[in-house]
């Protein structure tokens, strides 16, 4: 059993990943506050219930293989197995650009605090296994 | 996979403070040039820069990144002023000045200031999730 098996464990991971991928929409929210008939995006909240890789703790999307060592690597698109949600913005602008900047800025501190809460939390989770296996 | 996340995260951002630098530089050569008279008598001056902005996909990331499209020309009119003297006036003795207003420049300027260290707050939050997870192998 690989330690990223235990369950704790392997949903912390989950949420980790998730606000690496949320940042990912967040950054493109900001960079493009500028462009025209751009609308936010955001990442639908994490659940537990119903997703894939909260049972098996395991992130397997489907992605591109590589068959000839000369190649590059390809990365799939729509490889992330987070589901899009949609960013309810209340003003469009002009240009028809409809990301609030001060929203976003919020969202990105919000996510690196639930980011830093998982990481806290994964810390002392592997204490507490430091703790059953004993001081040395 | 997902251990890119944060790479194209940063990519992102950076593709964003390069595109307002970019339109920083637009505005500034619209400032300096406010009051470029024409070269020859009766001649167009300096006409205002807009700067745009558009999506491009980086392919080998897979990410939509922000970059300065064409920059395009204010088609507006010129500003005009009677000064029969000027090197520049037309035979009625007038001479067209750019159409480059200073405060529509420095909201401008503002806003461009304001995206910039958006992206900058996103760098940072970035960064600082990067070493928590580092810090994970601290403990």
């Amino acid at each position: 059993m690989a330690i990223a098996d235990i369950p704790i464990l392997s949903m912390l991971r989950a949420r980790l990943d998730w606000s690496q991928a949320r940042q990912r929409v967040l950054a493109e929210n900001v960079a493009n506050s500028d462009t025209p008939r751009f609308h936010a995006h955001d990442l639908a909240p994490l659940t537990f219930e119903e997703s894939p890789l909260a049972a098996s703790g395991g992130l397997t999307p489907v992605s591109l293989t590589r068959t000839e060592s000369g190649h590059i690597e390809g990365v799939g698109l729509s490889q992330s197995p987070f589901r899009n949600g949609s960013s309810r913005t209340f003003e469009v602008r002009p240009t028809g650009n409809a990301v609030n900047l001060e929203e976003e800025m919020m969202k990105v501190a919000a996510n690196q605090m639930d980011f830093q809460t998982a990481t806290a939390l994964y810390t002392r989770s592997l204490a507490l296994i430091k703790t059953a296996l004993g001081k040395r | 996979m997902a251990a890119l996340d944060f790479i194209k995260t940063l990519t992102i951002a950076a593709s964003g403070l390069r595109a307002q630098a970019g339109r920083m530089r637009i505005i500034s050569e619209n400032i300096a040039n406010a009051d470029s008279t024409p070269q020859r008598p009766g001649a167009d001056p300096y006409r205002r820069k807009i700067p745009t902005f558009r999506s491009e996909l980086d392919r080998t990331l897979d990410t939509q990144l922000v970059e300065l499209g064409k920059v395009q020309t204010d088609s507006s009119a010129f500003r005009i002023k009677y000064e029969p003297g000027h090197p520049s006036a037309d035979s009625n003795g007038n001479v067209k000045y750019p159409n480059v207003n200073a405060l529509i420049e420095m909201t401008d300027m503002r806003e461009a200031q304001r995206s910039y260290e958006a992206n900058i707050n996103v760098i940072g939050a970035t960064r600082r999730m990067i070493q928590r997870t580092i810090d994970i192998l601290k403990a």
